[in-house]
């Protein structure tokens, strides 16, 4: 009878032990892969893509999507992820080779970066690009205004402080693009660590907030196009430019004379991966001008490949996008900061304040 | 020793053993019984609760990682001016939405106890029609019916009622409307269960006694039914402060709540540390209330607890 019982409990123990192993991972990856888990933005790419992948290589793509980078970078951080493939924003890129995160990709392997558009920006932090690989084109967050009903001039940030915005201004709530364009309008480098400066920024969005309508999380295209809004500041210029051709007359970014953001996507393998050459098969093969147009006609983008190779694959008349042009003038006053624990924990006091200010 | 000292001793032993087959056997029924659910909540709600604990008196490290250094700082840092702004609007705006909703659900509880039974069945199903669908879509809906191309402007256009469209969307009077419809089911099912326990021969009692309606409603009503206010109260208030999509997504999100400032430590601040002692103050706080709830002479199980 006590040998039952004690029987009973190993047992139990035992399957509690299995149950509670099943929740780690194997990272062993002995000969062939089936399978590769990718971390992508939503909203981007294309399944259709990802199905050609598997049909030509036979190694399955699972995808995980997420709407922020910082997601990310608790996975990895905290040692929970199994990812291979990670779609990375470049203010993180110096971050995450900084803390070893990121393995070094083989550029033998990836050569349909060839038909990338030439003089491509680097991210700081990776100048040659060792560890990662771009895979969309460059954003901007800017000031993005209706033609028809802003009631100002827009040719500045502070501009946004003007009282007959009032109640008409939406914006993003990301703290480095607020405090990096009231920064870099108050003639400071948008990546100060300087309290003073990020003080006198803080400053001047309260002004702006005065103004503020809607902070938006992700998109301000539906207080845009809604009439909500006559002026936002986001990184939707494109996007509004895709949804309609209606869109093109009446909406317009500023060109401001501090510049815009840029914001870019790079394709890198985490360090955890050991799967790195199935994550660099799957990479170069979604630069393919056939797969990335397949992505552009989907989604819509500013397309990352040379005009020759991919322009025949895309939709008659997609480079007819004024959004295409425009972006080519933006790049040349564009800045870009790596994100920075110091900074950010500044900035972030200082965001709590404004938001707590009535 | 006897003889008889061993037959003592063993007619004693004899039900003992009886004794504690029995109350194996009741302890493994419970087991049984409560086991998976005890596991759930130890797993679920008391280790996160103890690891949330733990956490809030850690350091933070590079990269938002969690070093495993005692301090004392994170609940220091709370205390700021500007956490505290934080948490008087929370405070401000949670207390806002618990009056409304206790004004506009008493009267609607009250409605639905003195209709008839199979009526009043309708009716509470009605009421917590809303609780079955994902709060997010309900105020995504809120969005296309108030925005100023949306469903109610463009109505009131086309019948020429309004020149313009009117502004309902992104300030106070969105969110008023959107924290009344999420929170009235949990205001208005205690109030409603405690007006229909009412017992009706003390209001004839108050009538023939020559009190008007409003006499017998502040003298008798109101008192016998203070218990399921105070639940009101409680159920709306709690949830409520930390809640913030609805400002967020109908007022604009131009003030920050405690819930959102929390949700910033976890993901833009990667300061998990501090967002872990917000977070369990903010349980403190819910505690505390939850005491003088069941001082006052309150009943958890009116909770749902």
């Amino acid at each position: 009878m006590k040998f039952k019982k004690i029987l009973a409990v190993m047992m139990t123990a035992v399957m509690a032990i299995g149950c509670l192993g099943g929740c780690g991972s194997s990272k062993k990856n002995s000969g062939k892969v089936d399978s590769i888990n990718i971390l992508v933005w939503e909203g981007t790419w294309s399944e259709e893509a990802f199905q050609d992948f598997e049909d030509e290589t036979g190694i399955k793509v699972n995808v995980s999507y997420i709407d922020n980078t910082d997601t990310i970078l608790s996975k990895l951080v905290e040692g929970s992820a199994d990812y291979d493939v990670i779609d990375l924003e470049t203010a993180y890129v110096k971050s995450f080779i900084d803390n070893d995160l990121l393995a070094k990709l083989d550029s033998s392997e990836l050569d349909n970066k060839k038909n990338i558009i030439d003089n491509f920006p680097s991210p700081i932090g990776d100048d040659k690009m060792e560890y990662v690989c771009p895979d969309l084109a460059p954003g901007y967050t800017g000031i993005v205004y209706n033609k028809e009903t802003c009631p100002i001039e827009i040719t500045k940030f502070e501009d946004l402080a003007d009282p007959k915005l009032k109640g008409q201004v939406a914006m993003i709530n990301s703290t480095i693009s607020l405090y990096g364009m009231a920064l870099q309008a108050l003639g400071y480098k948008a990546d100060s660590k300087d309290e003073k400066e990020i003080e006198e920024a803080n400053e001047l969005l309260k002004k702006i907030k005065k103004n503020v309508k809607a902070f938006v999380g992700e998109s301000a295209v539906s207080q845009l196009e809604n009439g909500e809004c006559s002026v936002a500041f986001c990184w939707d210029y494109m996007q509004l430019c895709m949804d309609s051709k209606d869109n093109w007359d009446k909406f317009d970014i500023v060109d401001v004379a501090t510049g815009c953001e840029r914001f870019t996507q790079y394709w890198a393998v985490p360090k955890s991966s050991e799967k790195l050459e199935a994550a660099e098969k799957f990479i170069n093969f979604m630069l393919r001008p056939e797969e990335m147009a397949k992505c552009y006609t989907e989604n819509g983008g500013i397309p990352l490949l040379k005009q020759e190779v991919i322009e025949k694959l895309l939709p008659e008349g997609y480079y007819d996008n004024p959004a295409i042009e425009k972006y080519k003038t933006l790049d040349k006053n564009a800045w870009c900061v790596a994100v920075n624990d110091e900074q950010i924990s500044l900035m972030d006091t200082y965001y709590t304040e404004l938001m707590g200010n009535e | 020793m006897t003889k008889t000292n061993d037959l003592a001793v063993k007619v004693a032993s004899k039900p003992k053993k009886r004794k504690d087959k029995r109350s194996f056997k009741s302890w493994l029924a419970s087991a049984v019984m409560c086991g998976p659910i005890t596991i759930w909540s130890v797993l679920f709600i008391i280790l996160p609760i103890l690891l949330l604990a733990f956490m809030s008196f850690m350091t933070k490290g590079p990269l938002g990682r969690v070093v495993y250094k005692f301090t004392l700082d994170n609940y220091k840092e709370i205390f700021k001016p500007v956490y505290f702004t934080v948490i008087k609007q929370s405070v401000i705006i949670a207390t806002w939405t618990t009056v409304l909703t206790v004004l506009m659900g008493y009267p609607l509880a009250a409605f639905i106890a003195n209709v008839k039974k199979k009526t009043s069945g309708v009716l509470t199903v009605l009421l917590m029609l809303p609780l079955w669908v994902s709060g997010l879509v309900i105020l995504y809906s809120f969005v296309i019916m108030l925005n100023k191309t949306g469903v109610i402007n463009t109505v009131l256009m086309n019948l020429h009622i309004i020149d313009k469209p009117l502004n309902m969307l992104y300030n106070n009077f969105a969110v008023i409307v959107g924290m009344l419809y999420m929170f009235l089911p949990f205001a208005v099912l205690p109030m409603y269960s405690s007006i229909e326990k009412l017992d009706k021969g003390l209001i004839e009692a108050s009538k023939d006694l020559g009190a008007g309606p409003v006499k017998t409603f502040f003298k008798v009503t109101l008192p016998l039914t203070a218990p399921g206010i105070f639940a009101a109260v409680i159920l709306t208030f709690i949830p409520c402060i930390g809640y913030y999509m609805v400002t967020d997504m109908l007022g604009g999100g131009t003030n920050m709540m405690v819930g959102n400032l929390i949700h910033r430590q976890f993901t833009i601040s990667r300061n998990w540390p501090f967002g872990a002692a917000l977070a369990m103050v903010l349980a403190v706080v819910i505690f505390i209330m939850l005491f003088v709830y069941t001082k006052l002479g309150g009943d958890l199980d009116d909770l749902g607890a």
